[in-house]
């Protein structure tokens, strides 16, 4: 009977176990000075752990005594993993973390506060444009030195509209336009022509900016019932009129992995999703991609931090951790092994030099785009608030309810609200 | 009982304390043997359990270390009763899935056992293979076949397109994927067969000798010598299976990413456990959630065997 607790211990126990027998390895050759092992964690593809494993490797090359204990995996279970290594009182003296969870984990002391780094320039931030630095910021402290820019990025299938001589979607399209366009290819290409973004906090947070609202108010919501229950119905009617897939594939499609994006699968003629996220999306796709801003008047997307890296604040470590931080986010070397695969590099030396060197066409493409979008950015919001995580999950439940025809828009968004204001009211 | 006057440990004779030290070698000799599994029960199940228990009380929240949690009293329980609609559906959604698929599988068990409790060519085989999915039991690569077996264009709708029915996205609708999972649960029923196979075994054959001679057919020798003989092993497997079958986790998180969907059809009572204590970071409520559970199937079990008392005949009470 005690199974239950016998499955939350081990769930427990065992990541810590492994992380121990873990820590046994590495690090032999005896040296001179202080030789100094990091844990170093992050999340994300193939792509990304080979370049990452590359830049560090350099750091180790450059300073002999220092090596590190490398661990990732893929995005779904990182945050459980990351959250039960630091009540084991072990979490990694580097890790990578977003704005889902930053604002927990810096309310709850577990980062260390870059400030003091900052302002000696022992972490150097002054090539980053100021409102991506100071996305990490919370409650006055610098949480997590931001690493790489992005913005929301609306991707198509090009391949597939040239096949049918469809046009591609245009930035600056208003949505009702968007919504008649994806009608036409749904009718013409019979590839439902996009995926519907109701349950999307990213595409909902667009669309609220053009009306002038906001996903948060600092710690309250930036946004009423009335405001979701017309985004459901915005949606509601797209669905009817045929631009999207049917409710099953849409909930295929609500997962945060990239492989599993409707466009990669080909459900959807587009989806919607990060622009750094292009390069690990074209490993996935045969065809040709494009990628534009969402719909709606521009001037409402903004430069935000794709992630973040966080030194743990009980570290023994802590002086070296903030270098290793300032070396991949400031040395033009390991800047070149970086690319644009975590978002554009924050420092805009480095992203020049990208943009002018890489030659990786997914790269290109993402810092092409991008730069296009951020001729027209608007001001960037503050960190979501502790308690993001979960509104994001309530809005796929609730939009899921309108999409599955089991709850009307009114009654979704009345939900949502209840649920999204008591998950940021307890942060 | 009348004990014998307690002089003799007054009397500080020679036997007692040899005696008595004899035998607290002897059980410390069984401690010792014993300790693999005492350190194990204390440190990996009893200590968390009793922590568990305290943090149940508190609003522990994962990242923040231990000395500073807050004592908040019976809040995360009432909370759970009164203030939590989703802890009511996860728990409606888990009776569901236990009520349904926990009887079916016996069934199933039992069907399956009788038809291989006789001697035909490579009944051993037979044997086996429904007893192979069992094998696989709680893995997460079989819910992953499952998932890709059942969702629309899985190897069930090309079966039903065969037969020219046409499919449904049976693991991406809210209407089927509980169901998908209780089917995932019933197939598993090797290990539940393999003990009424044994206890099958078990059945004297004069009975049914007796029975046949009686005029007795089929039905009515299931009905009075089978079952009443299985009964025993019948009640284990419904005590085991209900523990079980309120316990699924691992097909219900691989099934809807972790997330309990979709909209929340297959958020079962020790996902959503999960959800709370892991993802939402609310590890004192789910502390607690996970209390409740404790109680919950300790009593449905304290209930089976109460009714145990009037349908299981063991054979040494004679009369049954």
């Amino acid at each position: 009977m005690p199974r239950a607790r016998k499955l939350l211990t081990a769930v427990l126990t065992l990541p810590l176990l492994l992380g121990a027998t873990a820590c046994g390895g590495d690090g032999d050759s005896a040296g001179a000075g202080e030789k100094v092992e990091l844990s170093f964690f992050w999340w994300g593809g193939q792509t990304r752990a080979d370049m990452t494993e590359k830049a560090l490797n350099l750091y180790t090359s450059k300073h002999p005594d220092v090596t590190f204990k490398k661990t990732w995996q893929a995005n779904q279970g990182y945050f459980d993993k990351l959250a039960t290594l630091t009540a084991g009182g072990d979490p990694p003296d580097i890790f990578q973390i977003d704005d889902n969870y930053l604002s927990e984990y810096a309310e709850r002391k577990v980062t260390l506060d870059l400030t003091p780094y900052q302002s000696d320039k022992r972490l150097d931030t002054s090539k980053f444009p100021e409102p991506l630095w100071k996305y990490g910021v919370v409650d006055g402290k610098l949480a997590g030195m931001a690493f790489g820019e992005n913005t929301q990025g609306l991707v198509y299938d090009k391949t597939l509209l040239d096949k049918f001589e469809l046009p591609a979607p245009t930035m600056g399209m208003s949505w009702e336009d968007y919504i008649a366009w994806a009608t036409t290819v749904s009718k013409t290409a019979k590839v439902p022509g996009t995926q519907d973004p109701s349950a999307d906090f990213k595409a909902f947070w667009v669309w609220l900016r053009q009306k002038d609202k906001d996903l948060y108010h600092g710690k309250e919501l930036g946004f009423t019932e009335a405001d979701v229950t017309e985004w459901f119905t915005l949606w509601q009617g797209a669905r009817a009129a045929g631009a999207t897939p049917t409710p099953d594939v849409i909930h295929e499609g609500n997962v945060t992995d990239i492989t599993k994006q409707l466009v990669a699968t080909g459900k959807a003629a587009t989806s919607w999703v990060w622009v750094n996220q292009m390069p690990e999306l074209k490993k996935n796709v045969k065809g040709e991609l494009g990628v534009t801003a969402y719909p709606g008047k521009t001037g409402s997307q903004w430069p935000r931090a794709s992630m973040f890296f966080s030194v743990f604040r009980g570290s023994e470590h802590r002086d070296t951790a903030v270098d290793v931080l300032n070396f991949l986010a400031n040395d033009p070397e390991a800047g070149r092994i970086l690319g644009t695969e975590r978002g554009l590099p924050s420092n805009l030396d480095i992203r020049e030099q990208v943009a002018d060197t890489t030659d990786n066409p997914a790269m290109k493409q993402s810092i092409a785009v991008q730069d296009e979008i951020g001729k027209t950015f608007g001001a960037a919001p503050s960190v979501p608030p502790a308690g993001h995580s979960v509104v994001k999950n309530e809005l796929i439940k609730s939009a899921e309810q309108v999409v599955y025809g089991r709850q009307d828009p009114a009654t979704a968004a009345k939900a949502f609200v209840t649920a999204a204001t008591s998950a940021i009211g307890k942060g | 009982m009348i004990t014998a006057p307690p002089e003799p440990r007054l009397r500080p004779g020679p036997a007692t304390p040899r005696r008595a030290r004899g035998r607290s070698r002897q059980n410390l000799a069984g401690y010792v043997f014993l300790s693999p599994w005492l350190l194990g029960l204390m440190l990996i199940t009893a200590v968390p359990m009793l922590l568990s228990l305290y943090l149940s009380f508190t609003d522990y929240d994962v990242l923040s270390p231990l000395s500073e949690v807050e004592w908040v009293g019976w809040d995360n329980y009432r909370r759970m009763f009164t203030d939590d609609p989703s802890y009511w559906h996860a728990v409606s959604v888990t009776v569901t899935f236990a009520l349904v698929a926990v009887p079916l599988k016996l069934l199933a068990a039992l069907g399956v056992a009788l038809l291989l409790n006789r001697a035909f060519r490579a009944v051993g085989l037979f044997r086996g293979l429904f007893y192979l999915p069992s094998l696989l039991g709680g893995s997460v690569a079989l819910a992953i076949v499952w998932v890709s077996m059942f969702n629309r264009d899985g190897a069930f709708n090309s079966l039903l397109g065969f037969f020219g029915v046409e499919g449904q996205p049976w693991v991406s609708d809210p209407r089927y994927a509980l169901e998908t999972l209780m089917l995932l649960a019933i197939w598993q029923f090797g290990a539940p067969m393999v003990i009424f196979l044994a206890g099958l075994k078990q059945v004297p054959a004069e009975l049914y000798e007796a029975a046949s001679v009686d005029g007795a057919g089929p039905a009515r020798q299931f009905w009075h010598i089978t079952v009443p003989m299985l009964s025993p092993v019948i009640f284990f497997n419904l005590v085991l299976e209900t523990i079980n079958g309120f316990q699924g986790f691992t097909a219900a998180f691989v099934l809807s990413n972790g997330e309990g969907g979709p909209v929340d059809s297959t958020l079962m009572y020790t996902l959503n456990l999960y959800i709370n204590g892991f993802v939402k970071l609310d590890m004192g409520y789910a502390s607690a959630m996970a209390w409740v559970f404790l109680i919950a199937i300790g009593l449905i079990t304290a209930v089976l065997f109460r009714t145990g008392r009037f349908w299981v005949h063991y054979n040494d009470e004679g009369n049954g």
